[in-house]
C-alpha cells in the first residue's frame, strides 16, 4: 500500500486469512532473525509500529504481546521490550514444529487415504531417515 | 475509565425507533469504528452521544453525565459531520483563528500545517468550498481541537481517495501523539479496520456486534462449492449469507464456529473453505435478507 504524501506504509498482506497482529508478530520474528534488531537490542514500540504499518496503537501491541509471551522479548521496566538472549533459537524450535507438524498431517492423511497401515508408514519413514542420515555421512 | 456508557438506549421519532434498546460502553483513548448500512441510526446515535439529541427512554452517559444540556459534555466533545455551519463573515483562516480560541487543547499548529498541505486559500469562505473539500476542512477543526471525545460521522463523503488516506494517516498520527477516544462512523469499513482498536455494528437501531476489529475479521468464514454438497453439509447451520453464482455451484457465509473435523469434512467431499473480508461480513450482517439484492430480481 502506498501512501500519497511522500511516506510509504510497510506492507502488510489485507487479504490474508492471518489476523494483523499476528503478520506483525511474524515481522519482528523476521527482523530478530536477520538480526535487523539483535539480542539485548529494543524492539520496535506499539506506537512505532502503529505508525510503520498505519494500524491502531493496540493491534501492533497484541503483536507484540504474543513475543513477550513467548519469551522471545523481555520487558524492562519503564524502558520496553528487549530481545531475548536465546530468542533466536526460541523463533526456529517454533518454526520448525509448525512446518514438520503440517508435513506430518499432511503425511498421515495421504496413508490413511491410500490405506497404508500405521506400522508400515513408520517403517517407510525409518527407512528414509536412516537412508538421508547415512547419505550426510 | 468509561467515556460513554449507554443502557437500553432508545430514541422513537413518532412511531418509529431509530434507535432500538442498545447497550454498550466504550471505554477512555479508544478509537471505535461505528458501522451500518444507511438508515441504521448511526448519526441519530452519534448526536445523542453529544448532546444535540434528547434520548426516548433508556440511559446515556458521557464523562459521567447525561450529555444532553450538559455544558461539561460540549466542553469536551467535538462532532464533525458535513451538515457543519460556519459564518460567511469569516474567511477559512479566521474560522481557524476563533476555533483556537474555543477549544482549550487546540494545535494551531497542526491546524495551519494541515491547511496549508491540502492547499486551502486563506481569503476564501467555508460556503465557497467543493464538498470534498468542506469535508477536508472540517477534518482539520476536528483534529487540531483534539477534545477528549472526538466524533466523526462519515468523515470521509465528498473526499477523493488520496485525501481519505490522508485523513486517515492523519488522525492515527495525532491519535498516537494525543491518545482521546474518537469515534468514527462509516459504511465503508475496508478504509478504517486498520486503524480502529473496537468496531460497533448496528442493523435498525440496534447492537449486531460490538468486538476488537480483529474478532471481527475472523467473525465469519466462506463455503464454496456444488450446491446439493454445499446443502448437505449445511444442513443443520444457520447461514448468515447464501447465494448461487453460477450453474449448481454456491456460495455461503458461516459463522467460524466450526470445528475442525467438521471443516476437514467440508474439503474430503470437495467443498472450499475461505476467508470472507471484514468489508462483506459487515454487509451481510447488515443486510435485509439472506440473499441480497439478487433476490430482488428472482
Amino acid at each position: 500500500m502506498w501512501y500519497v504524501g511522500g511516506e510509504i506504509s510497510l506492507i502488510l498482506n489485507p487479504d490474508s486469512m492471518k489476523p494483523i497482529y499476528i503478520q506483525i508478530s511474524e515481522w519482528l520474528e523476521s527482523e530478530i532473525l536477520n538480526r535487523t534488531i539483535d539480542t539485548n537490542e529494543k524492539i520496535y514500540s506499539q506506537y512505532q509500529l502503529a505508525e510503520m504499518f498505519n494500524i491502531n496503537p493496540a493491534t501492533a501491541a497484541k503483536g507484540i504481546n504474543i513475543l513477550a509471551d513467548e519469551k522471545v522479548l523481555y520487558k524492562k521496566r519503564g524502558l520496553g521490550m528487549f530481545v531475548a538472549a536465546d530468542a533466536k533459537e526460541i523463533i526456529l524450535i517454533k518454526r520448525k514444529n509448525t512446518k514438520l507438524n503440517a508435513m506430518v498431517t499432511e503425511l498421515a492423511k495421504e496413508a490413511v487415504q491410500l490405506n497404508v497401515s500405521e506400522e508400515e508408514l513408520i517403517n517407510m519413514i525409518r527407512g528414509m531417515h536412516q537412508k538421508i542420515k547415512g547419505e550426510e555421512k | 475509565m468509561k467515556t460513554v456508557e449507554c443502557i437500553e438506549l432508545t430514541k422513537q421519532y413518532g412511531k418509529t425507533k431509530a434507535i432500538n434498546n442498545l447497550s454498550f460502553t466504550l471505554s477512555e483513548n479508544k478509537i471505535t469504528g461505528l458501522i451500518g448500512r444507511n438508515g441504521a441510526g448511526k448519526t441519530t446515535l452519534l448526536k445523542m452521544i453529544a448532546g444535540y439529541l434528547r434520548h426516548s427512554s433508556g440511559e446515556i452517559q458521557v464523562f459521567g453525565v447525561n450529555p444532553f444540556n450538559s455544558l461539561k459534555v460540549s466542553a469536551n466533545t467535538i462532532f464533525i459531520d458535513n451538515g457543519m455551519s460556519f459564518s460567511n463573515m469569516l474567511t477559512l483562516l479566521e474560522l481557524l483563528e476563533s476555533a483556537k480560541r474555543f477549544y482549550p487543547n487546540w494545535n494551531h499548529d497542526l491546524a495551519l500545517k494541515l491547511f496549508d498541505y491540502f492547499s486551502f486559500s486563506p481569503n476564501l469562505s467555508h460556503v465557497n468550498l467543493s464538498k470534498g473539500m468542506k469535508s477536508t476542512f472540517n477534518m482539520i477543526i476536528g483534529l487540531a481541537a483534539r477534545c477528549p471525545l472526538t466524533i466523526f460521522d462519515e468523515p470521509t463523503s465528498g473526499m477523493d481517495a488520496g485525501t481519505r488516506k490522508d485523513f486517515y494517516r492523519a488522525l492515527l498520527k495525532d491519535y498516537i501523539a494525543e491518545p482521546r477516544t474518537i469515534i468514527l462512523s462509516s459504511h465503508l469499513i475496508d478504509e478504517v479496520e486498520d486503524i480502529l482498536e473496537e468496531v460497533l455494528l448496528i442493523k435498525n437501531g440496534e447492537k449486531l456486534l460490538h468486538t476488537p476489529v480483529e474478532e471481527l475479521k475472523e467473525f465469519a468464514i466462506g463455503i464454496r462449492g456444488k450446491t446439493e454438497a454445499l446443502k448437505e453439509w449445511m444442513e443443520k447451520i444457520e447461514p448468515i449469507y447464501i447465494q448461487e453464482i453460477g450453474a449448481n455451484i454456491s456460495y455461503a457465509v458461516i459463522k467460524n464456529d466450526r470445528s475442525l473435523i467438521e471443516l476437514e469434512n467440508a474439503k474430503a467431499i470437495g467443498l472450499e473453505v475461505v476467508p470472507v473480508p471484514t468489508e462483506d461480513i459487515c454487509t451481510y450482517l447488515t443486510s435485509k435478507t439472506k440473499g441480497g439484492i439478487d433476490h430482488v430480481f428472482s
